[in-house]
């Protein structure tokens, strides 16, 4: 089977990639193993959230002071600047609606109840300009009843701080009823099927209104609009005050919607979607990958002029460790992991751990490198590329969409 | 200690689920049936429990429509579906009923019901039957049975076209499946046409027994196992001392001989698997390597959508069968989105299932609607049932597509077939 290009993994920057390729008329197949981690997403982009510890207020001009390994040094700030209206477009294209400015960057509510620096929050979610204030002096946070896996408790703490009155009125339904005959199963997807039923978000706007009181806002928990936002849109014309959503733990309402979202649009360009497969075999001719196979496909090969490395990181198995080593896995490509497995982490969880910032070394074309030489038709994006660190820089959306947008750029400006 | 990292591999590759529950956001059954956990909690979830004591064994399983898209959906491969029927296999109290039988039966049923089949389509499409049906059998009032077939899919064939099949260069065995052989030999009859343009000749299995997959639906794991054991003796043969490799025309009769017989089954299908291929498969490959070239006819239009049946996306074999599709002049293509149209063979025939089944399906009975396509193409012959119920379009196997667009003289010509 041959195609222009092949991108491996199907998630973010695959998405992206193979979306602003098709849309100029290429072949592009997208081979993904499964779902992809944009079912941890907490409905905002980030293009960079932290240098040095401290929150960035414009992230275009923070960029020179990233290390020259990190994928924004190699785009320069110009191309950073243009890619990121690009991909905020291309994200409306698909009719994933969101607000931001690439030059300032304003906070999302995280579902833990802090904020944080965003660039791009998904319309109708909780923002605020500040990190320490809401545009609000009273909300109500409305608890639903039944729904595990949210922390509201934290969440109203991490509201209080911020100089809010919070109320926290339980909202019990008749539908949720129902669904509770799997009560270890109420999480925000479960709960969103049950609210892709008209009539049940008509019941749960009457209850809001029942109880939000007299707060300048209403606090939703993101349960709502898991196929298209028509949910969304008629709960918050029937809620009388101002409604926001607030994100939850995963999986995630919107995360599953924009996934499937850009799927539907990569597929209605032409782009083949070999979903639940996974590329096991790359052959190599010198610096040249000639095909790839699968585990469905086996003795079909596919055939590109281009690959494009999408695999993620350690949870996707972009790359793998084990007690020997870190790789990646397809090529054994460069990794800029120390051999020595004692650096890889250090003491307290939640600090900064040096494993979050090893992934493949590539050249400035984000051509990967084996054996120290960049392979000359292929290209790595998104989370499998090392040199940067979704947890301490708050880069990681960014960097998936923006090394996509620019190995499309590049793959096309070959020809 | 550095071995036992790399090679220590659980069961069903269970101890990879890292509880992420995305594979709950995909189950078709759990979205409108909330008596089904889903899954993870049927899955790997109930698993530990249940290792630790069968009490834990819930009947809620069999919900489970083994449609596999929790598969599909896993981030970390993890074959929850067979954990969930592995754990049904061992645990349940629960014994097929007379109606079950006779569902899983399709075999048995089939050869009754073709000697005598004006009768038994005219009956079983009464109304005061089907009641008797639903209110004896418990098989619902709004299903009507595919009709059966005259004249089997064997019989036409050892009249018509045997006889011809020895002259081409190339041969392959057919395995038809109770489908076409009972209910639709049309099927059989347009595959038989479109080997033949190419230079293939078609030839039946030595014996050919049920794939099994409504018997293993049905809790008949050793009736399921023998039938296995039968295909794969007859398809040995084919194989070693024929040298025909086998194709079908059926994606679930294909996945369960392919992937259930040694998973599920313990159907041992070593150098079977290799060669038993769906005849999409067999055909987009031999026309990718150059083997061979189709001739279309230039008068043939069709707006045609796309459907991927469960088993089909768990083989991840749908690329063959749109591919092949798009290779025809005058075929306008829409991929519907991924979504199970809820009949899982036998399983929306029964009168408990009935509504959740219709529930599953409406997401893909609207996408079809709204693409307004001449016909729905799919390579599962329960879905057709389905989706013409549901939605009253029409259903075509992708090869009886095929045997419509090709212009057979033509392609004989490119394969040099007198």
């Amino acid at each position: 089977m041959k195609f222009d290009t092949i991108i491996m993994g199907g998630g973010l920057s695959g998405l992206t990639c193979g979306i602003a390729l098709a849309r100029t008329g290429k072949r592009v197949a997208i081979v993904a193993g499964g779902q992809n981690t944009l079912h941890f997403f907490g409905g905002s982009f980030e293009l960079l959230g932290n240098v040095d510890g401290a929150d960035v207020t414009n992230p275009l001009e923070a960029i020179s002071s990233l290390d020259q390994q990190h994928p924004y040094s190699k785009m320069g700030h110009e191309q950073v600047a243009q890619l990121a209206e690009q991909a905020k477009s291309l994200l409306g294209d698909a009719g994933i609606k969101t607000s931001g400015d690439s030059a300032r960057n304003h906070y999302r509510i995280t579902p833990l109840g802090v904020t944080k620096p965003a660039w791009l929050t998904l319309d109708g979610l909780a923002t605020t300009d500040r990190p320490d204030s809401l545009p609000w002096k009273k909300v109500a946070l409305i608890n639903l009843e039944s729904f595990i896996d949210y922390p509201i408790d934290f969440v109203v703490e991490g509201l209080r701080a911020l100089n809010t009155t919070v109320e926290m009125p339980t909202v019990t339904l008749e539908c949720i009823k129902r669904a509770r005959r799997s009560a270890t199963e109420m999480r925000a997807t479960n709960l969103a099927k049950v609210f892709t039923n008209t009539r049940n978000v008509a019941q749960l706007a009457e209850a809001i209104n029942a109880v939000a009181g007299d707060v300048d806002a209403v606090l939703m928990p993101a349960v709502v609009g898991i196929d298209n936002e028509d949910a969304s849109d008629i709960l918050k014309a029937q809620v009388e005050k101002p409604m926001y959503f607030l994100p939850t733990l995963p999986p995630s309402v919107s995360g599953v919607r924009i996934n499937a979202a850009l799927r539907h649009y990569f597929q209605m360009l032409g782009g083949r979607f070999l979903l639940g497969d996974t590329v096991d075999k790359a052959t190599l001719e010198g610096d040249r990958v000639t095909r790839v196979n699968t585990a469905k496909l086996q003795d079909t090969p596919l055939e590109a002029d281009q690959y494009v490395l999408a695999t993620g990181s350690f949870m996707s198995k972009g790359l793998v460790s084990n007690f020997e080593r870190v790789y990646e896995p397809l090529l054994d490509l460069d990794t800029n992991a120390p051999k020595e497995h004692a650096q890889w982490s250090q003491f307290g969880l939640m600090g900064d751990q040096p494993f979050m910032s090893y992934g493949v070394m590539t050249d400035e074309h984000f051509r990967p490198l084996k054996d120290g030489k960049p392979l000359s038709n292929v290209y790595a994006i998104g989370q499998v590329l090392g040199g940067h660190n979704p947890l301490t820089l708050g880069d990681g959306t960014g960097v998936s969409l923006l090394t996509a947008l620019a190995v499309a750029q590049n793959i096309l400006d070959q020809k | 200690m550095a071995t036992t990292q790399l090679t220590s591999i659980s069961d069903h590759n269970f101890e990879q689920c890292l509880k992420c529950s995305i594979c709950t956001v995909y189950c078709p059954v759990a979205a409108v049936n909330p008596a089904y956990p889903g899954p993870k909690q049927a899955g790997p979830d109930g698993e530990r429990y249940r290792l630790k004591d069968p009490k834990f064994f819930d009947e809620a399983l069999k919900l489970c429509l083994n449609c596999k898209r929790c598969e599909v959906a896993c981030p970390s491969d993890v074959r929850i579906g067979d954990l969930i029927q592995q754990a049904r296999m061992k645990h349940t109290t629960h014994r097929p009923k007379l109606r079950d039988m006779m569902l899983a039966n399709t075999d048995l049923v089939g050869s009754m019901a073709t000697i005598v089949a004006p009768i038994t389509n005219f009956s079983l499409g009464l109304k005061p039957v089907k009641v008797v049906m639903d209110a004896v059998m418990a098989i619902d009032k709004h299903r009507t049975f595919p009709a059966y077939s005259a004249q089997k899919f064997e019989a036409w064939y050892r009249k018509n076209a045997q006889a011809q099949q020895d002259k081409f260069a190339h041969h392959v065995s057919y395995f038809h499946g109770c489908y076409v052989n009972y209910n639709f030999p049309q099927l059989g009859k347009d595959l038989v046409t479109v080997m033949n343009a190419v230079g293939y000749g078609v030839h039946l299995l030595d014996k050919e027994k049920c794939c099994g997959v409504a018997l293993i639906a049905n809790g008949m794991y050793q009736q399921a196992r023998k039938q296995g054991e039968v295909n794969m003796a007859s398809m040995r043969k084919s194989i070693n001392q024929m040298r025909r490799p086998i194709i079908t025309t059926s994606s679930t009769c294909t996945f369960t001989m392919r992937d259930e017989y040694p998973e599920l089954l313990g159907v041992n299908n070593d150098n079977v698997r290799e060669h038993l291929s769906l005849a999409t498969r067999f055909l987009f490959q031999l026309i990718d390597e150059g083997e061979v070239k189709l001739a279309f006819r230039p008068d043939f239009k069709m707006r045609v959508a796309y459907h991927t049946a469960c088993h089909m996306q768990r083989m991840g074999w749908a690329i063959y069968s749109t591919e092949l599709l798009r290779m025809i002049p005058g075929l306008e293509l829409v991929e519907l989105d991924q979504n199970c149209c809820g009949i899982s063979g036998t399983y929306g025939f029964k009168k408990e299932n009935y509504e959740t089944s219709q529930a599953i399906g409406s997401i893909l009975f609207a996408d079809i609607e709204a693409a307004k396509p001449d016909y729905v193409s799919t390579d599962c012959e329960t879905c057709k049932w389905q989706i013409e119920m549901s939605t009253g379009v029409k259903v075509l196997n992708p090869i009886s597509i095929l045997a419509q667009a090709i212009d057979v003289e033509a392609t004989q010509k490119l394969n040099g077939v007198r």
